[in-house]
C-alpha cells in the first residue's frame, strides 16, 4: 500500500529505454526524429498558408540532361484555390536546418558549387558545445531516476556566479596567457559550484521531504531568474548597458576561439574539448565505477540499491548535485565563451538539454550525437529566419515533438505490427516486448519490475537481482 | 475500501479546515495589528486587503484553480497530466488569436466569446493528443506531459510570429464583467462575488460541482476506481480506457477555460516571450491540488492562496515606503510553492497513477 513516488514511474520509463537494446534505442530516436520532422513539415505548410505571399512555392520545373535526353519535370505550384498560397516550402526549411549550418551553396565554391559556411558552422559548434553540458546534466539525473527540469535555473545561476567571481578576482591576476590559464578555471569552477549547490537544493527537498523534483526544479527556474535579475539590477549593473547585464569580463578571462577560421565567432575549440572530456568522464563514472553502478541501480531499482547498501537520500542529493554542477558549467561556458558577461534572458539551453538527453537515451555518448543534431538545428533556425522569414521558434516546436515521439515507442511498434514491417528487435524470444500482459498475469497492478524484466536481453550490468524489486508492489 | 475513503475524506476535511483556520488566524492577527499599531508598515500591508484586492485575487485564481481541478480528474483516473501548463498556454494563445481574427482591437463581446470557445477547444484537442499517446500508445505520462508543455511553449510564440509578426499579440477586448443586481450592493461580499468577470463565476460553480461529481456520482466513482484499482473496475464491466479518456479530456476542458480566462478575462493580449504569459500557473495548479490533497475544494483554497499572494505582491510594490524590489517580490509565489511542497510532499497519489492499464482482452 506504499505510495509510489514519481521516481518509481521515472525508472519504469528509464528502464524501458535503457534496457532496450542499443539498436532499438537508436531506431526509436531516429524514427522519432523523422516523425517530428514530418509533423513539423505539416506545420510549415500550415504556417505558409496563413502568411500572405504572391505565389505558393513551386516544386519541379528543373531540367535534367540525361545523355541525349532533356527531361523537364512538370512544375507544381502549391496553393489552395480560394484559401491561399503555401508560402513556405518544407524542403527549403529542412535544407536550411540541416545543410546551411555546414555549407553555403550556389556561390560556385569548390565542393559541387558549395563552400563551407564558416559563420553558420561556428554557430552550430557553439550550440553543440553548450548542449553537451546541459544534455549531460539532464542525463546524469535521469540515470539516477530523477527528472532535473531545473538545468535552466542551474545554468542561469552558474553563469551569474562565473561572471561575478571572475569580475571580482580578475584584478588580482596577471593579464595575458598566464592570467587566462588561471582565470578561466576559476570561472568554470565558480559556475560549477553555484550550479551544483542549486541542484543540491531540489535534491535535498526530494530526499528528505519527498517534494516532487519535477515541480520544485521548475519553480526554482523562476526563482533563479528572479534572483539573478535582482542581484545584477541592484548591485552589479553595468553602466550604459541597454539591458540588465554585468560589466564585460576582461578579454583574457574569456574563452577565445583558437582555430583561425572561427576567429570572428564565439566558438572555441577549448570549450568543445572540455565538453567531450566531460562526456568521457561522465560515461566512465556511470559505467565503470562503483558509484556509477549505485547511481544507475538507484534509478532503475531503488529497492535493490537500498538492499545493496546504497544510502538512497544521499544518492539523490549527490546525483542532483552532479547534474546541477554540469548545468552550472554550461552557464560558465556560456558567459566566458559566448557573451563575455552575464545578461538577463539567457537562451533556453536547459530545456533543450532535456530533449538532447531524452533523444540520446540518457547515454553520455548518445548526448554527443543528439547535441550535434540540435546544435545543427539551432544554427539552422537562424538561417530559416534570415533566408526564409520563418520564425526560429519552429525549433522549439520540433523540440517538443521529438520528446513526444520518443516517449511513445509503442506507437511505432503498433504501426510496425499493423503494416507488418516488424523488425526482429526482440532477441531472446522476448516477443512480448513491453506488453504488460506478463504483468497482468502476476495478479498485481502493472509493475515497473515487469517492464524492467523485458530488457533481460540487453545484458545491462545495472540490472540488479529482481528479488527486492518485487517488494515494491506491496500487496 | 470504506476505511480508506473515510480517511481520505477526513484528510480532505483536515487540509481544508487547516487552510480556513490559517486564513481566519491570519485575519485575526491582522485585526489586532491594525488596532494596536495603525501606523506600522504591517498595517499598511494589511489595509491592502479590501474588496478590490479580494476581487483581484479571485481573478488571478482562475487559471490556477481550473488547471488544478482538471489535474485532479486526470490524476484521480490514473493519468498524471503534467502538461497543464502547456494546455493553459495553447488555450490562452488560441483564444486571443481567434478573438483578434474575428474582431481585431474593436472585437465585440460575441467575438471575444468565440475566442474563448476556440481556446477551450484547442486545449481539448491538445489534450486528446496527450490522451491518445498515453492511453493508447502507452507513452510515459510524465515525458508525454513534458512534451505537451514544450510543444505549446514553442508553438504559441511560433504562431504569434506567423500571425502578427511579433511574439506578443496586439490587444483585444476582454470579457465584460457580470454584475448581479441587488446582490452586488451588499457591502464587501457584493463587489467581490457579484460583480466579477464571467470566469470567476465559472470557477465558483466548477469547484463545488467537481467535488460533487467526483465524490457523489457514478462517474466520480469510476474515475477514482480507475486510478486506484483499474482491475476491479474492469471486472465490474466498466471500460477503464474510456473512463480515463473522459477524465483526461475533462482536464483539457478545465485548463482551456483557465487559459482562455487568463487571456480574455484579465489580460486582453497574448504575451509569448520567455515562459509566456502563463508563467508557471499550470505548475502552481499542480501544486495546488497536491496541497489540497486531490480535493477540489481544497485545491480551490490553495489556488486562492497562491493567487492572493500574487495579488499581494502586485500591491506591495505600490507601497513606496516598503520599497521591496519587484523581482524578488515576484518570486514569492514560486518560493511558497516550494515550501508548501516540502511540507506536504508526502501526499498519497492514486495507486495506479502513472501506469498504463491493459485489460485482459485483446
Amino acid at each position: 500500500m506504499s505510495a509510489r513516488p514519481l521516481r518509481d514511474r521515472a525508472l519504469a520509463w528509464v528502464g524501458r529505454l535503457v534496457d532496450a537494446s542499443a539498436r532499438e534505442r537508436i531506431l526509436i530516436s531516429v524514427t522519432a526524429l523523422f516523425a517530428s520532422l514530418l509533423v513539423g513539415g505539416g506545420l510549415v505548410l500550415v504556417a505558409g498558408l496563413m502568411t500572405t505571399c504572391s505565389a505558393g512555392f513551386v516544386l519541379g520545373g528543373d531540367e535534367y540532361v540525361l545523355g541525349p535526353l532533356v527531361v523537364t519535370l512538370p512544375a507544381v505550384e502549391f496553393a489552395l484555390a480560394g484559401v491561399g498560397n503555401f508560402c513556405y516550402n518544407p524542403l527549403d526549411v529542412y535544407y536550411h536546418l540541416f545543410v546551411a549550418p555546414f555549407l553555403s551553396c550556389g556561390g560556385g565554391g569548390a565542393l559541387l558549387g558549395c563552400e563551407v559556411a564558416w559563420f553558420n558552422f561556428a554557430l552550430m559548434l557553439k550550440e553543440t558545445t553548450l548542449l553537451l553540458f546541459t544534455g549531460l546534466s539532464v542525463a546524469v539525473a535521469f540515470r539516477a531516476g530523477l527528472f532535473n527540469i531545473g538545468t535552466q535555473g542551474q545554468m542561469v545561476l552558474g553563469a551569474l556566479a562565473t561572471a561575478l567571481v571572475v569580475l571580482a578576482v580578475a584584478p588580482l591576476f596577471p593579464g595575458g596567457l598566464l592570467g587566462a590559464a588561471l582565470l578561466v578555471p576559476v570561472g568554470l569552477l565558480a559556475g560549477t559550484v553555484a550550479g551544483g549547490l542549486y541542484g543540491a537544493l531540489p535534491g535535498a527537498l526530494k530526499a528528505y521531504s519527498d517534494a516532487n523534483e519535477v515541480i520544485t526544479t521548475i519553480m526554482l527556474n523562476f526563482v533563479a531568474s528572479g534572483v539573478a535579475f535582482y542581484l545584477v539590477n541592484n548591485f552589479f549593473q553595468a553602466e550604459g548597458a541597454g539591458s540588465v547585464a554585468t560589466r564585460n569580463l576582461p578579454g583574457h578571462a574569456q574563452i577565445r576561439p583558437v582555430l583561425p577560421p572561427f576567429a570572428d565567432s564565439t566558438f572555441s575549440l577549448v570549450a568543445l574539448l572540455l565538453g567531450l572530456a566531460l562526456v568521457a568522464g561522465v560515461y566512465y563514472l556511470l559505467f565503470h565505477t562503483a558509484f556509477g553502478y549505485d547511481l544507475r541501480t538507484s534509478g532503475l531499482q531503488p529497492a535493490a540499491a537500498a538492499y545493496g547498501g546504497v544510502d538512497a537520500e544521499r544518492m539523490i542529493v549527490t546525483s542532483m548535485t552532479i547534474s546541477g554542477a554540469l548545468g552550472g558549467l554550461a552557464g560558465a561556458v556560456y558567459v566566458m565563451m559566448v557573451l563575455g558577461r552575464w545578461r538577463t534572458g539567457l537562451p533556453a539551453l536547459g530545456f533543450d538539454g532535456i530533449t538532447v538527453s531524452i533523444l540520446a537515451g540518457n547515454n553520455p555518448l548518445g548526448v554527443v550525437l543528439a547535441a550535434a543534431l540540435f546544435g545543427t538545428m539551432k544554427s539552422g533556425s537562424i538561417s530559416i529566419s534570415f533566408a526564409l522569414g520563418i520564425p526560429r521558434q519552429l525549433v522549439g516546436v520540433l523540440r517538443g515533438l521529438v520528446i513526444l515521439f520518443v516517449a511513445m515507442p509503442e506507437f511505432f511498434r503498433m504501426l510496425g505490427v499493423r503494416y507488418d514491417v516488424g523488425e526482429p528487435e526482440h532477441p531472446g524470444g522476448d516477443a512480448g516486448g513491453g506488453e504488460p500482459t506478463e504483468q497482468a498475469s502476476e495478479g498485481a497492478t502493472a509493475t515497473d519490475g515487469g517492464r524492467i524484466d523485458d530488457g533481460r536481453s540487453a545484458g545491462d550490468p545495472a540490472r540488479a537481482p529482481d528479488g527486492p524489486g518485487g517488494d515494491r508492489d506491496g500487496r | 475500501m470504506v476505511d480508506r475513503r473515510s480517511t481520505e475524506f477526513l484528510a480532505g476535511l483536515l487540509s481544508g479546515g487547516l487552510l480556513v483556520a490559517g486564513l481566519v488566524g491570519l485575519l485575526f492577527v491582522a485585526l489586532v495589528v491594525e488596532l494596536l499599531f495603525p501606523q506600522s508598515p504591517v498595517s499598511a500591508v494589511i489595509r491592502i486587503v479590501d474588496p478590490s484586492y479580494l476581487g483581484a485575487a479571485l481573478r488571478l485564481a482562475v487559471p490556477i484553480a481550473f488547471a488544478a481541478l482538471g489535474g485532479i480528474f486526470a490524476e484521480k483516473s490514473g493519468v498524471i497530466n503534467i502538461g497543464l501548463e502547456g494546455l493553459l498556454i495553447i488555450s490562452a494563445f488560441t483564444s486571443v488569436a481567434v478573438a483578434h481574427a474575428l474582431g481585431g482591437a474593436e472585437a465585440g463581446q460575441g467575438a471575444v466569446w468565440m475566442g474563448f470557445l476556440a481556446g477551450v477547444l484547442a486545449s481539448v484537442a491538445l489534450t486528446l493528443v496527450f490522451a491518445v499517446v498515453t492511453i493508447e500508445f502507452r507513452a510515459d505520462q510524465i515525458i508525454a506531459g513534458l512534451a505537451v508543455w514544450l510543444i505549446a511553449l514553442g508553438l504559441a510564440p511560433f504562431a504569434s510570429r506567423i500571425i502578427w509578426g511579433q511574439i506578443n499579440s496586439p490587444s483585444v477586448p476582454t470579457l465584460d464583467s457580470w454584475t448581479v443586481p441587488v446582490l452586488s450592493s451588499i457591502p464587501w461580499i457584493g463587489p467581490v462575488l457579484f460583480d466579477a468577470i464571467p470566469t470567476v463565476y465559472m470557477m465558483l460553480i466548477a469547484t463545488p460541482l467537481s467535488w460533487y461529481v467526483l465524490d457523489r456520482t457514478a462517474f466520480g466513482r469510476w474515475v477514482r476506481a480507475s486510478g486506484e484499482n483499474p482491475k476491479a473496475l474492469d471486472t465490474a464491466g466498466v471500460d477503464v480506457d474510456r473512463v480515463r479518456y473522459a477524465a483526461v479530456l475533462l482536464s483539457g476542458l478545465y485548463s482551456g477555460i483557465g487559459g482562455a480566462g487568463l487571456a480574455l478575462g484579465q489580460v486582453g493580449q497574448f504575451i509569448g516571450s520567455g515562459q509566456t504569459m502563463v508563467a508557471g500557473r499550470g505548475w502552481i495548479g499542480i501544486t495546488a491540488y497536491l496541497f489540497g490533497n486531490y480535493n477540489p475544494i481544497g485545491a480551490f483554497g490553495a489556488s486562492f492562496l497562491f493567487a492572493a499572494l500574487d495579488a499581494l505582491q502586485i500591491r506591495v510594490q505600490q507601497l513606496a515606503f516598503l520599497s521591496l524590489p519587484p523581482p524578488l517580490v515576484r518570486i514569492v509565489p514560486f518560493v511558497t510553492v516550494i515550501v508548501v511542497l516540502a511540507l506536504v510532499g508526502r501526499t498519497r497519489i492514486p495507486d495506479a497513477a502513472g501506469e498504463h492499464y491493459e485489460s485482459g482482452e485483446e
